[in-house]
């Protein structure tokens, strides 16, 4: 078995249990702190048949909103320190006057040393961009506030604008720009 | 030595094998969550009109329960209040072939001890050969004709009963692309 494969398996399962772990807390949550009546069923054929039934359309908008809000942020907020970690450490590798600004704004540590590879940068964009579209498509169809489908869309750009980056940054250690280097 | 090749050997035929059913497991951890986010969408059951009896919101006079559940044709069911005493449901109707198609939609309740009076009036944004209509106690009523035509369809809600309404759809040739369903529900 190939080491990518053992590792894009080891990296995946982190973004898969907070993508269910973020919608399922925002859920009850919510249903907890508002103490909304609730009961599950399962009544629908298939291959996962429980639904969550709550009492008015209102409800459910909100509580459905609020719990794709939950994920989608605990995904991107991830993806985009991860990006941010990344991008800011290979700037700062160049760049002294990011150096300075870093230490300006008191975030040395953060980036002193970044452990985010490509692949899970990558992977973890794949999931932001899975939630987006559930997010997107629930928007879409009035099962969720319009401005949590824009929100999503939004972080997903961010993130997809990052992986761009990051693979420039992987690609610029491999095939570093002739602008940089004297060959005299 | 002949043994460390023979683990090698071992090792890599082990690797090959394990290579597919790894794939499937990496394609899995992306599936089951989203199919869990999906199916952990929360959906309205059970919309009551109650009755004040001096302030005390108890006696419920007519639930309109939607039943729900998946359908080859029927997806995203909506049904939401519409005024005081009228609901609204909603659903989309994706493309399929010509036969003929029903669903147990509702299932709508009188709690009085009065007689209730149902009136349903549905159709769809474009009219597409498709003959819709609604089946209540074993009783076929006509929605929508082929042509377009829409009609409305009354009937009488016993007291203390509980009637569950079946949508039909026969249409006549296939229909290639999804459509808008809407049905208006007054109860008098």
């Amino acid at each position: 078995m190939s080491n990518l494969l053992k590792k894009a398996l080891r990296l995946s399962l982190l973004p898969a249990v907070l993508m269910i772990a973020g919608k399922f807390l925002g859920l009850f949550v919510l249903i907890a702190f508002y103490s909304i009546q609730f009961s599950v069923g399962n009544e629908i054929s298939g291959i996962f048949s429980t639904q969550i039934f709550l009492p008015d359309s209102e409800t459910t908008l909100f509580v459905n909103s609020i719990s794709d809000l939950v994920m989608i942020s605990l995904l991107g907020l991830i993806t985009l320190y991860m990006i941010l970690q990344t991008t800011i450490l290979q700037s700062a590798k160049h760049n002294p006057r990011t150096i300075a600004k870093v230490v300006k704004f008191n975030m040395l540590k953060w980036v002193t040393s970044s452990t985010s590879t490509f692949l899970q940068i990558f992977i973890w964009t794949t999931f932001v961009v899975i939630s987006s579209i559930i997010t997107i498509t629930n928007s879409l169809q009035g099962d969720t506030y319009l401005w949590v489908g824009i929100t999503a869309g939004v972080i997903s750009l961010l993130s997809i604008w990052g992986l761009i980056k990051t693979f420039e940054i992987e690609t610029e250690k491999i095939y570093p720009s002739s602008s940089k280097h004297s060959y005299f | 030595m002949i043994t460390k090749n023979k683990q090698s050997k071992v090792r890599n035929l082990l690797g090959k094998f394990l290579e597919p059913i790894a794939l499937g497991v990496l394609a899995l951890l992306f599936i089951i969550p989203t199919l869990t986010v999906i199916n952990l969408e929360p959906i309205t059951k059970n919309i009551r009109e109650f009755t004040d009896v001096l302030g005390v919101a108890t006696n419920s006079k007519v639930i309109v329960d939607l039943v729900g559940g998946t359908h080859e044709v029927l997806s995203v069911e909506k049904i939401s209040k519409n005024g005081d005493s009228g609901y609204i449901y909603n659903a989309m109707l994706t493309q399929r072939e010509s036969d003929f198609y029903s669903k147990p939609i509702l299932q709508i309740g009188n709690n009085t001890d009065e007689e209730k009076i149902l009136t349903f009036l549905g159709t769809t944004l474009n009219p597409t050969r498709s003959e819709i209509g609604l089946i209540i106690n074993d009783q076929v009523y006509t929605l929508q004709h082929s042509t377009g035509q829409s009609e409305s369809v009354e009937i009488l809600l016993k007291p203390r009963a509980t009637y569950d309404i079946y949508l039909t759809i026969e249409s006549l040739v296939g229909v290639q692309f999804s459509e808008e369903f809407e049905m208006k529900i007054g109860i008098r």
